[in-house]
């Protein structure tokens, strides 16, 4: 008895670093496909179960095992607005099992304010792609009467508009454009998320709220609230009817400098919800997530339940990513300035 | 679809065959989450989720729905079997369930929290159907003025919870405040008390501190002492004398049915706002029983009007939540965000939609609400005998499983070690507050509204400034709030000098 304990006692002894030295053979040895195949992929959620970031990661899940061969585990990270996830990983090993979904507009105000907890750099991600992108939109209520941009820009008292913490995306777009417009507005912040706002507008607290076109189209349709200007370059089919803000600077008299802000800021919201992981992931291997996240995106299962989750699909590839997140991160020096004071609350 | 159209409507497809089998399903896996300490509604809802892509609308609900309704039951049975709150919002079963075992009336203290929180349960779900017409009124009612001063009133319960030694109370409820206030604040973003840790910038976390406070702290506490969950004199209760005592407390939940009636409107009251969460709801209930009861000596030491309060108020919650969620799809909590993201998947809006053409969906919620706590509790009431069979084993060997129990909890809510340390750090304030008598309610209390009272506090004078307080419904409410702080001064005085 004693023998068969000491020989398995042995055996153990040489297979444990026998096993260690497979582990570390060189990883070019294998193809990628080959090497994915049966293994786990952790993927991050920087936020608590619920929402639209867990929502879009439980979709890809299955399509994404079914292109990469691997079994995708979601694991929940909140905390600190996103960045203990986005922290935990930029630190992971570069060896490709880690990926996550990163909230990227925030991450780089943080990253460009200098926030103490942001341990990453946005840019020097892996980026295996976009999933979505939000257009931003400012929405307010029907019954307070203020339905156009000329009807902000005439007012003599000034207008309440609702916003999250300071550093949130609500309150960094209101003070943002509210500067460029040079709006007569109240900032009514410290709500907690957007449904209390919006709560807030229906009783006649304040009168609108900047967030994303996603989530603000659902009091659209019943007639709630009404858009009054939109981001981006052209108008997003949904609102053929609402301005863009590139269109409504235009008429400014500072025109330049307006729309030097104005790019920028929306520099940030192109980068959107990418799927990212650590800097440094093999070429191959990295290679092979882009094409898995490509075809799992372009998935009539997945685009079924996605739109079925009311859920918006905006693909960008990683190398597109890449180059979104460089000029989200490269901006002009005033213009970085003036986010940085928007984010601390100064502007 | 008329309401009463609605209600016929909602009802058959409840029972029908389509539905009822993931109604039970949903209910007795609630009830097993519920049980497992750390994991609560939101985890059992989570869980759920990618089944629902492929079903219809009702089943779907009755689902989602039935696993979140019955969590708080389980909480309830492991409450009270093993001082171990299943979940939050049982911590305050905690204070009456537990000595209940150890006089050997474990069985009635579970058939009574069963019963209570079927009955809170169904009182939150008619509550929402007579709401219907005026929902909406209802939800817009309480903006930053009112939830401030609501809030407000709340935390007076502190004063009590622990009306026996008011100073004690007072530091621990003041502790709690202080305890809240860390993290980043959401106003100003500033870092307040973190000391650089990333971990705190969102606050300590609710889960781990409760499991701490309460269970792990009753853990040391058994271990010091010694023994067994039961007091030696009477042992472990063998089959036949449970089942006697269960229906001993279904009766005595049904002959306190105005207790149950008070305690469920106070829980649907704190749902309706959203924020606050039930963790508070079940306190407020507590000591609401607590200075309406003849023999408030008695609480804390056993009294079954603590257990009832409590287990009906923190049931009664999800009627309130449900309104907030249909009415505007604004989500009191994250298992409402949840649920949220469900009924988009099953292809629903909320809002007006919700409560006027899709109003049998919103009964289809109403009866597995009830339902679902009806299966939990008979389910529950099967479980008794065999879990209760465990709290006779010795300290000596239970303790360790159940503090790593605890301990793997407080881990899968997050998957952080940090809320492990949370737990662990608790768990030792918690023991000593509990040998030095300080009042771990008050503590809880100041803790969970804390942050409420300071954000509505800036909120309401931004929009209304200072005077905000001066406006109707608001100096209402400041009103009610001064009376009952008077009147349990004057209580106090009275005491004092009969003493």
């Amino acid at each position: 008895m004693r023998r068969v304990f000491l020989t398995g006692l042995l055996s153990l002894g040489l297979a444990l670093p026998m096993a260690g030295l497979l582990h570390v053979a060189p990883v070019k040895a294998e193809d990628a496909a080959s090497f994915y195949k049966g293994k786990k992929i952790k993927f991050i959620v920087p936020y608590k179960p619920g929402g639209g970031y867990d929502d879009y990661a439980r979709l890809l899940a299955p399509v994404m095992e079914k292109y990469t061969g691997a079994d995708v585990e979601i694991l929940n990270k909140g905390g600190a607005g996103g960045m203990t996830g986005a922290n935990e990983i930029f630190r992971s090993p570069g060896d490709g099992l880690t990926i996550g979904i990163i909230n990227g507009s925030a991450m780089i105000t943080n990253e460009l304010a200098e926030i103490k907890g942001a341990a990453y750099k946005v840019a020097e991600y892996s980026y295996l792609g976009r999933v979505t992108a939000d257009t931003r939109v400012m929405s307010t209520s029907v019954a307070s009467g203020f339905n156009t941009y000329d009807s902000l820009k005439a007012v003599k008292e000034p207008f309440k508009v609702g916003a999250t913490g300071l550093g949130g995306s609500t309150y960094v777009d209101t003070v943002i454009i509210g500067k460029v417009f040079e709006f007569n507005q109240d900032v009514i912040h410290g709500f907690d998320r957007s449904g209390p706002i919006r709560k807030a507008m229906k009783r006649g607290d304040v009168v609108g709220m900047w967030g994303s076109w996603g989530s603000a189209r659902k009091t659209v349709k019943s007639g709630d609230n009404q858009i009054v200007m939109q981001s981006g370059k052209k108008r997003h089919k949904d609102m053929p009817d609402t301005p863009t803000i590139r269109e409504l600077v235009k008429s400014l008299p500072n025109a330049d400098k307006a729309m030097k802000i104005v790019v920028g800021w929306e520099a940030l919201s192109a980068v959107g919800r990418p799927i990212a992981g650590p800097p440094g992931i093999p070429a191959d291997r990295l290679a092979f997530l882009r094409d898995a996240f490509a075809k799992a995106v372009a998935d009539e299962e997945f685009l079924g339940k996605a739109k079925k989750a009311k859920r918006a699909v905006d693909y960008a590839s990683g190398d597109e990513m890449s180059e979104l997140t460089k000029e989200a991160t490269d901006l002009p020096d005033d213009v970085r300035k003036m986010f940085i004071s928007a984010i601390r609350g100064e502007l | 679809m008329g309401i009463l159209e609605g209600l016929v409507s909602g009802f058959a497809q409840a029972i029908s065959l389509e539905v009822l089998p993931f109604l039970i399903v949903g209910s007795v896996f609630g009830m097993i989450i519920g049980i497992i300490p750390g994991l609560s509604g939101h985890f059992a809802m989570a869980m759920l989720i990618p089944f629902l892509y492929k079903m219809d609308p009702a089943p779907g609900i009755a689902f989602l729905l039935a696993a979140h309704a019955t969590v708080a039951q389980g909480g309830g049975l492991t409450a009270i079997l093993f001082s171990t709150p299943g979940t939050g919002q049982n911590a305050a079963t905690l204070l009456d369930g537990p000595p209940m075992r150890e006089q050997g009336k474990a069985g009635v203290a579970v058939g009574a929290a069963m019963t209570s929180c079927f009955l809170g349960a169904t009182f939150g779900a008619v509550a929402l159907a007579l709401l219907l017409p005026v929902l909406q009124q209802v939800v817009l009612f309480f903006g930053p003025p009112e939830i401030f001063v609501l809030s407000f009133l709340a935390l007076t319960f502190i004063a009590v919870l622990g009306k026996e030694d008011m100073t004690r109370s007072l530091i621990a409820g003041l502790l709690g405040l202080l305890v809240s206030m860390i993290g980043i604040d959401n106003v100003t973003n500033q870092e307040r008390f973190t000391f650089g840790l990333l971990e705190l910038y969102d606050g300590l976390p609710l889960v781990p501190v409760i499991l701490g406070l309460f269970a792990v702290a009753e853990m040391f506490d058994l271990f010091v002492k010694g023994g067994s969950l039961v007091d030696k004199q009477h042992g472990a209760l063998s089959a036949g004398q449970t089942q006697k005592q269960i229906f001993e407390g279904i009766g005595i939940a049904f002959k306190k049915w105005w207790l149950v009636m008070r305690c469920s409107a106070i829980g649907t009251t704190i749902g309706i706002i959203p924020g606050l969460g039930s963790a508070p709801a079940a306190f407020i209930a507590y000591g609401h029983a607590k200075q309406t009861s003849k023999s408030k000596e008695t609480f804390g030491k056993g009294n079954i009007e603590g257990v009832i309060g409590a287990e009906a108020a923190n049931d009664a919650v999800e009627g309130g939540a449900l309104a907030s969620t249909v009415a505007f799809g604004i989500p009191g909590s994250s298992s409402m965000a949840i649920l949220l993201g469900g009924l988009f998947i099953l292809g629903l809006e909320t809002g007006v939609d919700m409560v006027t053409t899709d109003v049998d969906i919103v009964f289809v919620m109403i009866f597995t609400v009830i339902f679902g706590n009806f299966i939990g509790t008979i389910f529950g009431m099967f479980l008794v005998n065999p879990i209760a069979r465990a709290t006779s084993i010795r300290s000596s060997i239970m303790v360790p499983i159940l503090i790593a129990v605890v301990v793997t909890g407080a881990f899968a809510a997050q998957g952080s070690l940090f809320d492990i340390v949370v737990t662990l750090i608790f768990g030792v304030i918690g023991y000593l507050m509990k040998i030095l008598n300080y009042s771990r309610a008050a503590m809880l209390i100041g803790y969970v509204l804390g942050h409420a009272v300071e954000k509505n506090l800036y909120l309401a004078t931004q929009l209304k400034g200072t005077l905000f307080f001066l406006s109707p419904i608001p100096l209402t409410l400041c009103l009610i709030t001064l009376g009952f702080i008077a009147y349990n001064v004057y209580g106090m005085i009275k005491d004092r000098e009969r003493l």
